[in-house]
């Protein structure tokens, strides 16, 4: 289902590029407007780097089911014999997958961008970006296939999303920032703590929960 | 007590989608390789009851049972079922060789990609293999959609309109491979509007009004109609 789902992305490039042409816009805009000396800088930007994250990753989660709807498809996936969670796995691999891409383009952007050495240290960078991306992923995939059954799903999936993914971006944020300015001290590992505990708590529950939510 | 000679058992359900009542209380025994025809006017509840029977939807009270074992959160039994649906359910972006191969492997089929050369020479579509859905006639897609419905090699076939939007050609060749189907022993579920087709088709028909059964004809009744 993951390499089916790659496939056709790669044929149809119907999601990654806008949102890797809206993450590189919203990048811009904020390295633009945000003129601030570096010091102020290093405080803001890894909530603009998470946020740009955030809204440009919500069009590839909101495609995860769309797609498979639109194509008449979706009841076909349910009627073989696979469990929803192995149909909520291969999904949250393709957004995790997505999301990853959208991160290689963003965090060297921002780097760019900023002037800020996010790629100094790139290993917590790595786990940061892993912890969240998978986070923001498992919440963003159950809720794609509960908005996906109603008519308006680009409208309603942010609106879903945000409130439940606002901790996580909040402690991605924080541990970004204090990754840039090369703190890796108690506080960097709670926060890094706070992402995982998140991303367990996130998986679990949308397994869990996913078979409801795809119910008619 | 159940029966495995009982392909498909429906033991009094109900289906509402928010206050309306689609089916009511339908009681509904289809035997291990008989057809059957489900027929009733639009909103009728036919499409609603096949896919129950195929276990898309859960009745909100009542039992859906495949030879003897109940339907509800059992996905390795959906093995049994293969489906023709209104719509394709094919990926635009994917070859036809493609989409069988991913249903193939979606159903665990020990050759995937030698299943899927051999169905589409059955339906006639081999030439046609690396070509996409979209650029294929109704007919074509309807006959990949069949063998689709056919990967896994299932017992029991549910079929909503398969006649729909076909050619004169196209829906001969149909009726004559369902009628081989018919003929290997498989259990079939049409929904059809066609009379002549029903008559071809099916062993009893069943008439869905307002999501009630209100009539079973057997072959006697069919030979009736015509």
């Amino acid at each position: 289902m993951v390499s089916k789902d790659l496939l056709s992305e790669c044929r149809s490039l119907r999601v990654w590029p806008a949102m890797l042409l809206l993450g590189v816009v919203v990048a811009m805009m904020f390295a633009m407007q945000a003129d601030l000396p570096p010091q102020q800088l290093r405080q803001i930007v890894g909530g603009l780097l998470w946020l740009t994250i955030f809204f440009a990753g919500t069009l590839a989660l909101d495609r995860s089911f769309a797609a498979e709807r639109e194509d008449g498809c979706w009841e076909g996936l349910l009627s073989y014999p696979v469990s929803p969670t192995c149909v909520y796995l291969a999904k949250l691999t393709v957004n995790v997958v997505a999301l990853a891409a959208l991160e290689c383009v963003l965090i060297p952007l921002f780097a760019i961008l900023t002037d800020l050495p996010l790629l100094a240290h790139p290993g917590p960078i790595i786990i940061v970006a892993i912890l969240g991306n998978l986070g923001i992923a498992a919440v963003g995939t159950l809720l794609s296939a509960v908005a996906s059954t109603g008519k308006q799903s680009s409208y309603l999936l942010p609106l879903l999303v945000l409130p439940m993914v606002i901790p996580l971006v909040l402690g991605a944020a924080e541990a970004t920032r204090l990754a840039v300015e090369h703190d890796f001290g108690p506080s960097w590992w709670r926060w890094v703590e706070l992402l995982g505990a998140f991303a367990i708590i996130f998986v679990t529950a949308s397994i869990a929960l996913f078979e409801f939510a795809v119910e008619e | 007590m159940t029966d495995p000679r009982i392909a498909i058992e429906v033991r009094r359900v109900t289906k509402r989608f928010g206050r309306r009542l689609v089916l009511d209380e339908i009681d509904l025994e289809v035997a291990a390789g008989e057809s059957i025809v489900l027929t009733g006017s639009n909103g009728a509840g036919k499409t609603t009851l096949l896919r129950a029977m195929a276990a898309l939807i859960r009745p909100n009270s009542g039992d859906i049972l495949w030879f003897g074992e109940k339907t509800s959160g059992q996905h390795e039994s959906r093995r049994l079922i293969g489906m023709v649906a209104h719509e394709n359910r094919l990926y635009p972006h994917l070859t036809l060789r493609e989409n069988l191969v991913f249903a193939a492997r979606m159903c665990d089929v020990v050759h995937p990609q030698h299943c899927a050369d051999s169905l589409l020479e059955t339906v006639g579509l081999l030439a046609h293999g690396d070509r996409t859905p979209p650029v294929l006639s109704k007919g074509m897609r309807q006959r990949l959609s069949l063998a689709r419905a056919l990967i896994h090699d299932p017992p029991i076939l549910l079929l909503d309109e398969p006649f729909e939007g076909l050619d004169a050609d196209a829906e001969q060749w149909l009726s004559g491979l369902l009628q081989d189907l018919r003929q290997q022993g498989r259990t079939l579920c049409f929904v059809l509007h066609d009379e002549a087709k029903t008559r071809l088709l099916a062993d009893r028909v069943l008439h869905l009004h307002q999501g009630r059964l209100l009539q079973v004809a057997g072959q006697a009744a069919v030979a009736h109609v015509a």
